[in-house]
């Protein structure tokens, strides 16, 4: 493995972690919502680590496209789901979400 | 050297996100820290994925959580705990530890080579519209998801409002 493509893997790697932990650590609906985002810059680095390595980032960049928009529809649906929370309860709790019903 | 500020700079903007106690900066925190990924991307020739990057993550994102922070200011949000920013530092160092380790197991192992040769005669186009097709029909399946779950979930709002 080359130097850079070590750099890249730490990072990706790092960034998951901080995103693991503003997801677990915190009780705030948006804060866990920015920790899978941080989680999702992590994800992409760790797969341009692998199309670097794998000396074929055009393949890398076709699944990099398909993730950014898995990426932000979940966030706009987690979005949606925290505003309706946040009006029925006039809180942003994530604790809340488990009385509500579906 | 572009690659290292930018990658170090994602790191920084990633983890300041944790810092601000104030959500509309870490929302911003976050678009740069899509800004640095896409720097990146351009530098590996990955054109497409970071002209995405920058204009969804970095803008159509931040619009909606900036939108979604603006909406609900009004809520309970005081007795949120400042612990998590204070153990960070210590939760880092534990983190870069775990790192370090996972990626000098998985440089030795003999799962990974020594690298591989650029493939030749390779363009995005190709790729894309030819070799991944199902990947479209993927994409396409999940935003008809997106808007149809985003319909139903404001739908329960007005229903419930109506009914109160």
């Amino acid at each position: 493995m080359t130097e850079e493509t070590i750099l890249l893997l730490l990072s990706g790697l790092l960034l998951f972690m901080v995103g693991v932990y503003l997801m677990f650590a915190y009780r705030n609906l948006l804060r866990v919502i920015l920790g899978v985002e941080v989680m999702a810059k992590g994800v992409t680095l760790v797969l341009l680590a692998a199309g670097v390595f794998r000396g074929s980032v055009e393949y890398i960049q076709a699944l990099i496209v398909t993730f950014i928009i898995v990426e932000t529809i979940l966030a706009a649906v987690v979005l949606a789901i925290t505003f309706v929370a946040q009006r029925i309860y006039n809180s942003l709790d994530i604790r809340n979400l488990s009385k509500l019903k579906g | 050297m572009l690659l290292y500020a930018s990658l170090i700079l994602l790191v920084v903007f990633a983890i300041l996100v944790c810092f601000f106690r104030d959500l509309l900066y870490a929302a911003v925190s976050l678009a740069l820290a899509s800004v640095m990924l896409s720097v990146v991307l351009f530098q590996y020739g990955a054109n497409i994925a970071a002209v995405f990057e920058l204009s969804v993550c970095a803008g159509l994102i931040t619009v909606l959580f900036v939108s979604t922070v603006s909406m609900t200011k009004d809520s309970d949000q005081a007795n949120e705990s400042r612990l998590p920013a204070y153990f960070l530092p210590f939760i880092l160092v534990l983190f870069l530890g775990l790192d370090f380790f996972l990626v000098k197991w998985l440089a030795g192992s003999t799962l990974v080579g020594a690298g591989f040769p650029a493939t030749p005669g390779l363009n995005f186009q190709n790729v894309f519209w030819g070799q991944r097709m199902t990947d479209i029909v993927g994409q396409v399946s999940l935003i008809l998801v997106g808007v149809f779950g985003i319909l139903t979930i404001m739908r329960a709002l007005s229903e419930r409002r109506k009914h109160d």
